[in-house]
């Protein structure tokens, strides 16, 4: 149990992420089925369109109940545990009554959905809709805010109703290209569903912009501080999707005067939008753990301070001795002393313990190794995965050079812990931090199995060869969940400036190999070329950023 | 380090559910006395100002003692919904004031606010 509770601290962002992706999944497949799947049904014909989006609706909702269940569980014992409440005190507090109701619209929504299938009347589905949604503004930062809290609740809500008609639709966009045959109908379907992706990019600039403007309020507040750059990420990969269905609303346009035209691309490039709506996600449950910019007015980093820490340095190529690390030189100083007392030796550091532990200069110099090392291997992989797709053949096994890199980050990456350190393997759980680097090691050795065997295996499963876009995207969208345990929060952000833009280069790389495997070359050459070469230069790209990468 | 099992166990039950202090989510704005503040020894107004809007039935105030024994202060049930306040009588010495909020939105931080006491 106790770990259990443990891991949902360091999960704790990664379950906000799955229940904004659950809610947009509920709620994009209400609006699709009462605003696309039930009116166009006529043409649709016995496709069973309306039933599937239902269905995944229904499981969306559930997914719902599951994750704002988990959330309200363990907010309400760790309130009991520390403030000495009962749970029925805790249950009375603004954001749990949010939350019952949240779950209690979404088992009922559910309840509705996988009952009645595609025949739901329209109506209890969009009441429930409507209180899911304001449930949901009381758990963000607009329900605190002591000035225009009106305003920000609405704006809140404007930004979720419109990420789920967009990116929570598009789960059910694709089942409806699965199963629709002629060209006259995916033009009726993909240019309804194209309307209704603007209003919703529209509902998110709206909000968006008001949302900045209040919560970040200036320049500095966008680049000097953790919310800045996660918004400024958020930025990023919207405009990564704007250009996607950019590109399908004008494949739409070709087939009203060419119904023939093929839609493989426009199936891809929304299997693409969904996966960088989910990273979206995940940075917007990123962003409810930090304050807002406009908040942070001190230890807010300065444009000199950013340009100061990337000035280009040559890679530290040697490492530190472990003994002149802070925790080993600790843990000697307080051994020496309880000889000297004869008493039993306290522990330097306690994973876990809320403490942050203590870093010296030779920690600032373990950890640059660590990242510069680990950055001549990734350029590396992203050196021979271009050459490998320039034609050298024997480059093809470029992933092996991940499993280096997996072997090197176990050791090297958390010294207080075991093999390198005093911390034991399973203790070493409760730090958030190790958890996070053990997670990555596991996702690098699967990535580097998997990969290897498409490259040089004679017959390959054909889901093998999705693991490499699968793990790379993940990666890079847990990258924008992870943080480093350090008191100074500029030294915090200046790491977070580094590591965000590698979270997006590895979505970057992850979907563009996607849509290598994905799309057609035959039929869409230009798009599949721009594929092929992106991922590698990605990779490329992660490497020198590592190479590059300076705590001080 | 002999830390008690449920002491242990409810810091880092608390330590990990909550963000990390730095990037917290509610933040101290404000502390009279100000952290690392010295204050004369008697009756302390202690007044703790969020950017949040604070559950203030569901946050709790700790004074750690020169002595580390801990003991919960009363928070005070009215005032401005992104204030804390107390009342104190301190004896000369270090002093931790330990909070932890829950903002409304359902966020819970914590953090310290050291005090030195001196002779009046």
């Amino acid at each position: 149990m106790d770990l259990l509770v443990d891991l949902f601290g360091y999960l704790s962002i990664v379950v906000h992420g799955l229940t904004i992706l659950s809610q947009s999944m509920a709620l994009g497949g209400v609006l699709f089925l009462v605003l696309l799947a039930r009116p166009l049904a006529p043409r649709l014909g016995r496709t069973g369109i309306a039933d599937g989006t239902a269905r995944i609706a229904g499981y969306a909702a559930l997914g719902l109940l599951l994750a704002e269940a988990a959330t309200v569980a363990l907010q309400t014992a760790v309130l009991v545990d520390t403030v000495d409440l009962t749970v029925l005190d805790v249950l009375h507090a603004q954001f749990a009554v949010a939350g019952i109701v949240k779950t209690a619209a979404a088992v009922t929504m559910a309840g509705l959905l996988l009952r009645l299938k595609g025949q739901v009347p329209a109506l209890p589905l969009l009441a429930l809709t409507a209180i899911e949604l304001a449930a949901a503004t009381l758990t963000t930062h607009a329900a605190a805010r002591l000035d225009n809290r009106g305003w920000l609740l609405a704006v809140e809500g404007l930004h979720q109703l419109g990420a789920a008609i967009w990116i929570g639709g598009i789960p059910c966009f694709l089942l409806t290209l699965a199963r629709v045959r002629d060209g006259i109908t995916f033009r009726e379907v993909g240019s309804r569903f194209s309307r209704m992706s603007m209003a919703g990019v529209a509902c998110i600039l709206v909000s968006g912009i008001t949302m900045s403007l209040l919560y970040i309020g200036s320049w500095q507040g966008f680049y000097g501080t953790a919310f800045g750059v996660m918004v400024g990420a958020k930025i990023a990969m919207f405009l990564m999707l704007l250009g996607l269905g950019g590109m399908n609303f004008l494949l739409v346009e070709r087939l009203r005067t060419n119904p023939l035209t093929s839609i493989n691309r426009l199936r891809r490039f929304a299997e693409v939008e969904f996966g960088i709506g989910i990273a979206i996600f995940f940075a917007a449950a990123s962003l409810t753990s930090v304050p807002p910019a406009v908040d942070l007015t001190q230890d807010r980093v300065s444009w000199h301070e950013i340009v100061e820490r990337n000035i280009p340095e040559w890679p530290r190529l040697s490492s530190p001795d472990h003994d002149t690390l802070a925790l080993p030189a600790l843990q000697e100083k307080l051994d020496q002393e309880a000889v000297a007392t004869k008493a039993k030796p306290q522990v330097a550091f306690v994973p876990g313990s809320g403490e942050l532990p203590p870093r010296n200069a030779a920690d600032i110099a373990w950890s640059e190794y660590n990242h510069h090392w680990a950055g001549l291997i990734v350029g590396l992989v992203g050196l021979l995965a271009l050459l490998n797709r320039a034609g050298v053949r024997w480059a093809r096994h470029w992933p092996l050079a991940f499993l280096g890199l997996a072997v090197f980050l176990f050791f090297r990456s958390d010294p207080e812990t075991w093999p390198m350190g005093d911390i034991g393997f399973l203790d070493s759980f409760r730090d958030v931090e190790v958890v996070q680097h053990r997670f990555f090691v596991l996702l690098i050795v699967v990535f580097a199995f998997f990969e290897w065997r498409v490259r040089t295996a004679a017959r390959v499963n054909r889901y093998a060869v999705l693991v490499f876009p699968l793990l790379c995207a993940a990666g890079g969208t847990m990258l924008l969940t992870h943080s480093h345990a350090i008191a100074n929060v500029k030294d915090q952000l200046l790491i977070e400036l580094t590591h965000t833009p590698l979270a997006l280069a590895g979505i970057a790389a992850g979907w563009a190999r996607w849509l290598e495997i994905r799309l057609n070359p035959r039929d869409n050459p230009v798009a599949w070329q721009i594929a092929s070469w992106v991922w590698p230069m990605c990779i490329l790209f992660c490497g020198l950023l590592l190479l590059g990468y300076r705590e001080a | 380090m002999a830390v008690p099992y449920r002491l242990k166990t409810l810091t880092l039950l608390a330590a990990l559910l909550l963000p990390a202090i730095a990037q917290a989510h509610a933040i101290l704005e404000e502390s009279t006395p100000p952290a690392g503040a010295s204050v004369k020894a008697g009756p302390l107004d202690l007044r703790l100002r969020y950017n949040s809007r604070i559950d203030q039935g569901r946050s709790r105030l700790t004074l750690i003692r020169p002595d580390h024994a801990k003991d919960t202060i009363p928070i005070d049930a009215d005032g401005p919904p992104d204030i804390l306040s107390a009342h104190l009588t301190l004896t000369p010495g270090a002093y931790i004031v330990r909070w932890q909020v829950l903002a409304v939105d359902g966020h819970i931080t914590r953090g310290d606010v050291p005090i030195t006491v001196t002779a009046p």
